[in-house]
């Protein structure tokens, strides 16, 4: 065996690739929770690859043959049934698992200096994710994953000028058809999760060049040992290997509870329009996206007229603030900035600011390694101000979330039209409030 | 630092997860390698095929596709039957002793249930093209002046009897296959399964 | 505290979609048991007799009805089979479907996915709520689906009922040319169904042969129901051995870590 790995060892770096990521790998030890995220995120795109393998075995992306390979799947192939449910519970278990790994950053800094490209890599895997699901959810050919596509590619349509060419481009049709449904399923396929394969090993690449951070936000490389191993680190091998195998064992527990008794989670994971082929002439009376996406679609329908009114007044008002407090250069750039937006807000009808806002909000995610001042990275040593803003993002997410799923109307569209310019206020104020928030001392060493 | 590590628990108990992963990981692949056995659709399409002869006439072939296969039901006249003993010193397998290409209850003289209907399956054991029908006896150009009576492949020059048995010295190595068969009745055939079940 | 916070969220939300509600009539419940075998074959009698002339289950296949419910190949060909010659072919309609679609307006949907698509409850009410409606071109309506197409296949089970109205008051503040003004306005709402003509069945009887059939529909909708759950238990056992184990394992190594 030893003479096995040496003749390896001479033609790849077999030993030096596992002692540089796993066995001298050193890693905080004091990881809790919010740390088996990242590993499960993996599981899960394992997991969707493989079951989605299977599925292409079986599956016939043809508008005419399409829902009906899916009911084939289900019936006919033996333990077809189990293989689709895995794949779209994973679907809804991925975004489950990306969300929780995107919050464990906002609590302990994870997007901070040095690791903001690892964010940015991060950010956007969660937009190549999205735009996987939304793609494989036209797949099955339902009414909803018609009339959810239909929707969502006509949003491209409200782009000024190039609008409507691209959106004809995107379908490869006048209206989404056999030509959409084929592209999907190659992009869907091999092209996006190549893709997500691609980053994610970049992703990790970038991890472990800085090496990852933890809940205490302290760089645990500054305080190393005679040998220069970090004094608060462990090696990921074998700790973190067995520690991760029980955290994925509970994970594919909760899992498997679903897939087995309860795939559909009351419409959550399945939609019931769903099982009703794609029709043409027949709109669902409410076209809900799934649950991973209504907080973003929630924001596009809040935007109306009413809300740019309001947004003009934020920017005047904004604007005020920069001529009176705001010096220099900082203050032209700032008031250059607040009159281009107001000249949007005036050329650009609500539609279009809908598709901005939408966008703008994923976007804003990428900026945030550089909104946050605050000296102390994790939640545990910062003020009360980023506690309660962290809370009211969250609560907000939530709120969007729920409401995507309800018509836009009445008090619904007043609280969507709230949140949206609360969960802006999270990233635009953060700047303001995480210098002025009070810090309190954070510890050389890590704690428990 | 703590007291010495227990390296023979941390093998036992590193073999145990290992041996229960492994276990796991077997369960977990089943439903997959199970999935690419032919679907329910794939074992309905090539479910067992009836087919009537009421209406075969004596000398008559009928051709039924079973598993996306042609199957040749010949109704044999009494010249054909008795044209076949004579031909043993020219066959490769007189005596259908090659147990794969029929099943039991035609390993005989005829290579059938009943001596006047052969039932076989019309794809050469060569290269698996299918023969043309060459029943009647008598002089053909391409056969010979003594030609008996059977099928002739086209692709390399198999010859068949009329009751599929291959000639010497041909490409083909075996007799024709003769799928597994019964009579529900004595009009009635079914292509694909015998009592001992279904093919 | 923030992961109860978690929890909490992540436990109530889909509770919410109960919720959505805002369907036109109250939906009656029905005990669907999967496991009761006679149930599910005397909902399948009914569909086959009765449903399967205009109204496919294509993505079905007859011998799969036969294995999952414990009816023998024979019994099969000789009770089920009259659309099709082979148990393996898939439950398609008597009725051509373009024939259909000149007969009643709009071809009868496959049922296949009806009880996934609209909910077992929804299905049992139907199937109930049939009426009859000189006005109609089928001379029925239904409660829970305005304007139907289709006339009621059993009303021979169930007799005919008719729809009786009650009128409600509204009252509503309308502001019109800057006053505000009450309005007053009626409504005709549904209130009960009276049996004109009676069937061969009583109500408790025709309501336990619906069940049946929307027990049998649930089926259709997805046959791997009868065994997802067994399978479900034991992968649940596996893991929490396999739990058990690794956790043993993790405790042994993390004894190193202070």
């Amino acid at each position: 065996m030893e003479k096995l790995l040496a003749w390896i060892d001479d033609r790849f770096p077999l030993t030096k690739v596992w002692e540089e990521h796993a066995s001298k790998y050193y890693a905080p030890k004091n990881f809790n929770f919010w740390y088996y995220f990242g590993i499960l995120a993996t599981v899960m795109l394992v997991l969707q690859i493989f079951t989605g393998i299977f599925l292409t075995m079986h599956y016939k992306p043809d508008t005419a043959l399409a829902f009906a390979s899916v009911e084939y799947i289900m019936r006919d192939v033996s333990w077809g049934w189990l293989i689709r449910y895995l794949h779209s519970t994973g679907s809804s278990f991925f975004f489950i698992v990306v969300y929780l790994h995107m919050y464990r950053a906002l609590l302990y800094g994870s997007h901070r200096q040095p690791r903001e490209l690892l964010w940015i890599i991060g950010v956007v895997i969660f937009i190549a994710l999205m735009a996987e699901a939304f793609m494989g959810y036209l797949l099955p050919w339902g009414n909803m994953s018609y009339w959810g596509a239909q929707v969502i590619i006509s949003l491209f349509d409200a782009i000024p000028f190039v609008g409507p060419a691209l959106a004809e481009w995107i379908r490869g049709d006048f209206v989404v058809g056999d030509a959409t449904l084929n592209r999907f399923f190659a992009f869907h396929v091999i092209a996006v999760p190549l893709v997500l394969v691609v980053l994610v090993f970049v992703h990790i690449v970038a991890l472990h060049k800085v090496g990852s951070n933890n809940p205490d936000g302290i760089e645990i490389k500054k305080k190393k040992d005679a040998n220069g191993i970090p004094l608060d680190g462990i090696p990921f091998h074998p700790y973190y290997t067995v520690k991760d195998l029980v955290g994925v064992i509970v994970f594919l527990m909760v899992f498997s509870a679903v897939v087995f008794f309860a795939p559909e989670l009351g419409g959550w994971f399945l939609e019931h329009d769903n099982f009703v082929p794609a029709n043409i002439l027949q709109t669902p009376p409410e076209i809900v996206p799934l649950w991973y996406f209504t907080p973003f679609y929630s924001i596009l329908r809040a935007t109306n007229t009413d809300l740019v009114l309001a947004l003009r007044g934020i920017v005047v008002l904004a604007a005020l603030v920069a001529l009176f407090k705001a010096r220099g250069l900082s203050r032209l750039v700032a008031l250059g900035m607040a009159g281009a937006l107001l000249a949007a807000l005036f050329m650009l009808d609500a539609k279009v600011w809908g598709v901005l806002l939408m966008v703008g909000s994923l976007l804003l995610f990428f900026f945030l390694p550089w909104l946050d001042r605050s000296p102390a990275k994790s939640i545990r040593y910062r003020g009360w101000m980023y506690k309660l803003a962290l809370a009211v993002l969250v609560l907000s997410f939530f709120i969007l979330g729920y409401l995507g799923t309800r018509p836009a109307a009445g008090p619904n569209l007043i609280i969507a039209q709230v949140c949206t310019l609360l969960y802006f206020a999270f990233f635009l104020f953060m700047p303001w409030y995480t210098s002025i928030d009070k810090t309190r001392p954070v510890p050389e060493r890590v704690t428990k | 630092m703590s007291e010495g590590v227990d390296r023979d628990k941390r093998r036992f108990l590193t073999l145990l997860t290992s041996g229960v992963g492994a276990v796991g990981a077997g369960f977990a692949a089943t439903p997959f390698v199970l999935s690419m056995t032919p679907s329910a659709r794939a074992k309905a399409a090539g479910a067992p095929v009836e087919v009537d002869i009421s209406k075969l006439t004596p000398g008559q072939l009928h051709t039924e596709e079973w598993r996306g296969k042609p199957v040749w039901i010949l109704r044999r006249t009494p010249e054909m039957l008795q044209s076949l003993p004579a031909l043993d010193k020219q066959l490769a397998d007189p005596a259908s002793t090659v147990i794969d290409q029929q099943p039991a209850y035609a390993q005989n003289p005829t290579r059938s249930i009943k001596p006047e209907v052969l039932v076989v399956v019309g794809i050469c054991t060569h290269l698996g093209c299918s023969p043309i029908k060459k029943l009647e006896a008598g002089s053909d150009a391409i056969l010979g002046d003594d030609w008996s009576g059977g099928f002739f492949c086209p692709c390399h020059g198999s010859k068949f009897d009329l009751a599929g048995r291959v000639y010497k010295n041909v490409p083909a190595p075996t007799n024709l296959v003769v799928p597994p068969h019964m009579f529900l009745s004595d009009t009635r055939i079914v292509i694909g399964e015998d009592k001992k079940g279904g093919a | 505290m923030k992961n109860i916070f978690f929890i909490l969220l992540c436990v109530v939300l889909p509770g919410t979609v109960f919720a959505s509600g805002g369907e036109h009539a109250r939906l009656d419940a029905v005990h669907i048991d999967l496991n009761d075998k006679e149930s599910l074959q005397r909902g399948a009698r009914t569909f086959v007799n009765y449903c399967l002339s205009c109204h496919s289950a294509s993505y079905m296949r007859y011998s799969r009805l036969g294995e999952d419910l414990g009816i023998r190949d024979e019994l099969v060909k000789e009770n089920l089979l009259f659309a099709a010659d082979k148990p393996g072919e898939l439950m398609k309609a008597v009725m051509p479907r373009d024939d259909a679609r000149q007969w009643f307006g709009t071809a009868p949907p496959d049922l296949s996915l009806v009880a996934r698509a609209r909910g077992p409850e929804w299905f049992y009410t139907y199937m109930r709520s049939f009426y009859r409606e000189d006005k109609s071109p089928s001379g029925w309506d239904n409660t829970v689906f305005q304007h139907v197409a289709m006339p009621h296949v059993l009303y021979e089970w169930q007799g005919e009922q008719r729809a009786v109205h009650r009128t409600v008051k509204h009252e509503s503040v309308v502001v019109k040319d800057g006053k505000t003004v009450k309005k007053l306005s009626e409504e005709k709402v549904f209130d009960h169904f009276e049996i004109e003509k009676p069937g061969r069945m009583s109500t408790s009887q025709y309501d336990a042969a619906m069940r049946d059939l929307t027990n049998f529909m649930v089926y259709l909708g997805e046959p791997a129901k009868l065994v997802r759950y067994r399978v479900g238990v034991f992968v649940l056992a596996f893991l929490a051995i396999f739990l058990v184990v690794a956790w043993l394992l993790k405790k042994e190594y993390w004894k190193d870590v202070h």
